[in-house]
């Protein structure tokens, strides 16, 4: 795996983790933000990709700024991992869905410090900057929350906007592309994803009407490449258009 | 392995790659002044030329090293992560041998799992040291390499001296030279004891 750039305004910086060497588990992509020499990693991963994550982590920051973890959800591609981090780092915070904590402590930590997040949501201060948990419930798991920057105005969609795509991947869907082409081509890389994974329209509706009055300029999924730009409208838009919870139907 | 061990090694490792990746920037900036110094000097600076033209074609291959030297740290520190990673399956084994006595009669593949676990990790220790080695090997070329650039600018400082009549400010530009030479130095030094006493945890553990 390696660390790429995504956002840079002097101590304040994100990173994307991607494109992992192991195919045998599904591809993932692991955020990094970090804010005055403190660092929070977003869904941290699974835990047979920890030891790629890890190293390509510390080409990006040094492991002792590892304040805190942010867990979208509960799956194992998600927070598999919780062990092996806590063993690196007891201090990390992990901050969860309150409705997994019982959950995620079967991953084997059970002394790990857990911060339960509320279905309302909340925030975190990382360095002095505020980042928001936005609830994103249904999308697709039953407690499910994204991150947002309003700093650097990106959101941490989760699986919202996940793609399965072919290892060597790009971190990002053509940027320099004016056309559309190239979100189209992306698109049909996510269609059956949505389709399958998230089962509920009502909330899908819900989540874009929330998230559209958000200033958003790069859209960041856990799976697949970041939307950008007129991307990230595109993406909004075809969302809003697509039938979820129908694809074995 | 002791995990907190390995976490403050990456750590110093990380701020030493800072240290290095700056100071060669420096080192760079400063062959670029030497030379720009030299042309505007015309032919009076000939001597001085060849050594700031050396400083330069060796910084530029001490960058080169320095980023082989960034490619090799992740596959080390991948291959720390993957035993901590399969330290857990040979622990958790290892305490249901130790919770359950009669573990041959009931469940006897269990000593064997464990058993492969064990092997699989020493194996990995071996290659993280093999690793750790042409890691350890690099640093001393990089080292090699700084060696050379302060023969280079104490020969500057030698020609410096010889020009002074000309009115150039060579004795300034040697001496900022000598500095981000001995900072990168420094820089690498303190980065071969951290991967030195990893070698040494290593070497005692196997």
């Amino acid at each position: 795996m390696k660390a790429a750039p995504i956002f840079e305004a002097g101590s304040h910086r994100w990173w994307i983790i991607y494109d992992q060497d192991e195919h045998r588990v599904i591809d993932s992509n692991v955020y990094v933000i970090e804010s005055n020499e403190q660092t929070i990693i977003l869904d941290p991963g699974g835990f047979e990709i920890f030891p790629q994550v890890f190293a390509a982590l510390v080409e990006a920051v040094p492991p002792s700024s590892l304040k805190a973890a942010f867990v979208s959800h509960q799956d194992p591609d998600i927070a598999s991992s919780l062990p092996l981090w806590h063993a690196c780092n007891e201090k990390m915070e992990w901050h969860i869905p309150k409705l997994w904590e019982g959950f995620i402590r079967h991953y084997g930590a059970l002394d790990a410090p857990l911060q339960n997040i509320e279905d309302t949501g909340g925030s975190i201060i990382i360095g002095g900057r505020r980042l928001e948990f936005i609830p994103a419930h249904y999308l697709h798991s039953s407690a499910n929350f994204h991150l947002y920057d309003p700093e650097a105005k990106i959101l941490f969609s989760g699986d919202v906007g996940a793609a399965l795509l072919p290892p060597g991947h790009d971190a990002w869907v053509d940027r320099r592309d004016k056309t559309g082409r190239a979100f189209a081509e992306h698109i049909s890389k996510a269609k059956y994803f949505h389709e399958r994974w998230m089962p509920s329209n009502a909330a899908k509706k819900n989540w874009i009407e929330r998230v559209s009055q958000m200033d958003i300029q790069y859209l960041c999924p856990q799976h697949g490449a970041i939307y950008s730009g007129d991307n990230v409208k595109r993406f909004l838009d075809w969302f809003d258009k697509l039938t979820v919870g129908t694809a074995i139907i | 392995m002791n995990i907190q061990h390995i976490m403050g090694v990456v750590d110093a490792s990380f701020a030493a790659r800072q240290s290095i990746e700056k100071a060669l920037r420096e080192i760079d900036r400063r062959a670029l002044n030497a030379m720009v110094l030299v042309k505007r000097h015309g032919n009076a600076l000939a001597g001085y030329g060849v050594v700031a033209q050396a400083f330069r074609e060796r910084a530029a291959t001490l960058k080169d090293s320095a980023a082989h030297l960034q490619e090799s740290i992740a596959p080390l520190i991948e291959a720390y992560m993957r035993i901590l990673q399969h330290q857990r399956f040979s622990d958790s084994f290892e305490q249901m041998l130790a919770h359950n006595a009669d573990h041959e009669k009931h469940c006897p593949g269990l000593r064997s799992t464990q058993k492969k676990w064990q092997i699989i990790i020493v194996e990995e220790e071996a290659e993280a040291k093999a690793v750790l080695e042409r890691l350890l090997e690099m640093v001393q070329l990089l080292q090699e390499g700084i060696e050379e650039q302060e023969y280079v600018v104490t020969n500057g400082r030698i020609e410096a001296a010889l020009a002074e009549s000309t009115g150039a400010p060579l004795m300034r530009v040697s001496r900022e030279m000598g500095e981000a030479v001995r900072t990168v130095a420094l820089a690498i030094r303190s980065y071969r004891h951290q991967l030195e006493s990893l070698e040494h945890e290593s070497s005692t553990h196997l």
